[in-house]
């Protein structure tokens, strides 16, 4: 039995062939595209559960193909890329990555971030709804409206702003988080929690760089501030 | 004059033969000064006043004499002679005058189309170079064969340059020409056959110009002046931006470079990397060892080349910045995550005021230089000794400080080992790296603008020091 089908997109042919053994070892089913526009034809005739897409590749490159992956489908999508820095990884999250994982990787690493990105959200629990004079969030229907406006929040980002919901009033650890939402194998990415809770500011925030809602605590997390 | 005195025959011929015309048609005195008075008309028409009045003085005598009685006598008794003699001489000199201004106008126009004519000559003859050099050693030459000059010479101010178009031009000499770029106007010396003209664009001095042997107006000279001033204007902006984009084309090129570099070096440690993480998962115990040895060297493969490309980024001057605001504590912290495993059982003593304003910094460079000086305390002071992490505000700046408890480094040694490759003597053969680590970290510091510094006493150990802006911006909460 399956544990479900991954798309694995990367021009490296070596890297497809060492993905598609380590990742048939592990009971998943593998499909593989050259190119970000052979990604774009495989999907609707694979509909593949998970999508594992190097950034820099001749063509349309990855960050373009993730934008259009996410026009069409809400696929997780896992960004593999030899670049580590901030930048970078923004620019990954921004085109609706869910996560985003560093060349050259462990396998276990990797196998990690596969699972949580699969792992379907528990929405048990929790809040049903917040609502402040400029903030309103459905955990129901996912919807968001900050500033009279509806923003649309990436899963991983919604989860983030779920948990912190859940837990207003009380300082989150960066560990707790992290485990919380991308699982219990995360912890030690602080830097990695850093950039979504930047694009949660930027998405509900007045002003980001003064955040009202998610406010950072040093050396401890985050917390979500519930105004008087 | 010898034209003049040809044209003033030939009035007097003309009036001649009208008289001679008239007589031998016998025409009547009304028809004889009709006819005498359309000669005048035509000379004055034809040349200038003193031929007209002369043709006038000649008719009026040819009329009196010849076609008025008393015929053959030249009396001005009667009035109708006094009538003739002025409608001849009035005719003479209005007509004369309205040609004369009439001719005078034409030529003016002629000389001012010439004029032009070469200005435009000029301007195409002038091949438009990337160069002012060029340029001004193209216009001395052209514009001697445009106008007609035996020579010209040209002062070129911002490079202090001299361009002549032959050794006639040194009539005028450098002095002249650098006393000529200080004054306002133009000059023509017609004695000596010199024009000089400064030469300003937009009241900025280019230089100054000589035209040597029948040079052109006062005027032409300016307009000259002028149109040398745009073309060097516009041949210096050529080459300015011609200098741009080579620069940023071997900037760009040099950037893809290192990027693809960096790339082609990472994709394969990619595969390996994951093949040999995935078979560690399953191996048998004897495959272990040698399997984790793949993964460890795979690992430090991807390090050196990452080193290796930054340090060839920063010594190209191509290490790219983007500063912000960034929480003192996220940089320690960051560092602290990344470098887990070698801190198991090793204190962190840390000491960052609560207060202190975040620092104005790129977040990844500045957590760089974080984390090598903690990898190099946990890399040369002794298991489970502490490391000690403090930051405080000092004179507007930040210094940030990792402190260890190792054998410290040596006076000599201190301002080394920021060089690339340098390796404390005791340790240059017991320590794994490249030791491009610590160069790495100052290239980092010092394209921020701030200091890298270490502070020792040997035996007691090593603190390493580093400077950042106090971000004057918004305290992030």
């Amino acid at each position: 039995m399956s544990a479900g089908k991954i798309l694995v997109v990367d021009d490296d042919p070596q890297i497809r062939r060492v993905m598609k053994a380590t990742l048939v070892g592990h009971s998943y089913e593998v499909v593989e595209a050259r190119t970000g526009e052979d990604a774009l034809e495989t999907i609707p005739k694979e509909s593949p559960n998970l999508i594992l897409l190097d950034m820099n590749m001749p063509g349309i490159g990855g960050l373009e193909t993730c934008r259009a992956i996410r026009a069409g489908a809400d696929t997780p999508v896992i960004i593999l890329s030899v670049r580590n820095t901030e930048k970078d990884k923004v620019a990954a999250l921004d085109a609706g990555a869910d996560d985003y994982v560093t060349k050259p990787f462990g396998i276990e690493e990797l196998l990690a971030r596969i699972r949580a990105a699969l792992r379907r959200s528990s929405p048990e629990g929790g809040p049903h709804a917040f609502q402040s004079a400029d903030l309103e969030i459905d955990f129901e229907t996912r919807r968001v409206r900050a500033h009279g406006a509806d923003v649309r929040l990436t899963p991983k980002e919604f989860e983030l702003l779920r948990y912190l919901v859940a837990h207003a009033g009380k300082p989150v650890t960066h560990r707790e988080l992290l485990q919380a939402v991308w699982g219990p194998d995360y912890g030690d990415e602080p830097e990695y929690l850093r950039v979504f809770i930047n694009q949660v500011r930027k998405k509900i925030e007045a002003n980001p760089a003064k955040p009202k809602y998610v406010v950072t605590i040093p050396w401890v997390g985050y917390q979500f501030v519930v105004p008087e | 004059m010898h034209a003049k005195s040809l044209r003033v025959a030939a009035s007097l011929a003309l009036v001649a033969a009208v008289v001679a015309a008239d007589l031998g048609l016998r025409v009547n005195a009304t028809t004889a000064a009709l006819s005498l008075l359309l000669a005048v008309l035509g000379v004055s028409a034809q040349f200038g006043l003193t031929e007209a009045l002369v043709a006038s003085f000649a008719a009026m005598v040819g009329f009196n004499v010849l076609f008025l009685p008393p015929i053959g006598k030249l009396t001005i008794q009667d009035p109708q002679n006094w009538v003739a003699l002025v409608a001849f001489l009035l005719t003479a000199v209005t007509a004369s005058q309205l040609s004369a201004r009439a001719r005078r106008r034409a030529a003016e126009a002629e000389a001012g189309r010439l004029e032009i004519e070469r200005l435009y000559a000029l301007v195409q003859s002038m091949h438009l170079t990337g160069s002012a050099r060029k340029t001004i050693r193209e216009f001395v030459n052209r514009v001697v064969q445009v106008f007609g000059c035996t020579a010209a010479a040209f002062y070129y101010a911002p490079t202090d340059e001299f361009a002549r178009s032959g050794p006639e031009s040194q009539v005028v000499n450098d002095h002249e020409l650098l006393a000529e770029s200080e004054v306002e106007n133009a000059s023509v010396d017609l004695l000596r056959g010199v024009a000089l003209s400064p030469v300003r664009l937009g009241g900025r001095s280019l230089g100054s110009m000589a035209l040597i042997g029948s040079p052109p107006s006062g005027q032409m000279v300016q307009a000259i002046a002028n149109l040398i001033a745009i073309t060097i204007e516009k041949a210096r902006a050529l080459e300015d931006a011609s200098h741009a984009e080579a620069a940023r084309q071997s900037e760009v090129l040099k950037s893809a470079l290192l990027d693809s570099l960096a790339h082609d070096i990472k994709t394969p440690l990619t595969s390996i990397k994951a093949a040999v993480t995935s078979l560690l998962g399953s191996a048998p115990g004897g495959d272990l060892e040698l399997l984790t040895i793949i993964n460890e060297e795979a690992d430090r493969l991807n390090c050196l080349a990452a080193e290796v490309v930054e340090m060839a980024r920063i010594e190209a001057g191509k290490l790219h910045l983007e500063k912000q605001p960034v929480p003192v504590s996220e940089l320690i912290s960051g560092a602290l995550a990344e470098l887990s495993v070698p801190l198991k059982g090793r204190p962190v003593k840390l000491r960052v005021p609560a207060d202190l304003p975040p620092a104005e910094a790129d977040r990844d460079f500045a957590g760089q230089v974080v984390k090598q000086f903690v990898e190099n305390a946990l890399k040369y002071s002794p298991e489970g000794s502490p490391v000690n992490i403090a930051a405080e505000l000092k004179g507007g700046k930040i210094v940030l400080s990792v402190g260890d408890r190792g054998p410290g480094i040596e006076e000599h040694e201190r301002s080394r080992i920021f060089d690339k490759f340098y390796r404390g003597r005791r340790h240059r053969f017991d320590t794994k790296g490249t030791g491009m680590g610590l160069a790495i970290a100052k290239g980092i510091v010092e394209a921020h603008g701030e200091k890298i510094w270490v502070e020792s006493e040997p035996g007691q150990g090593a603190v390493f020091y580093f400077s950042l802006a106090a971000s004057a911006g918004g305290h992030e909460s």
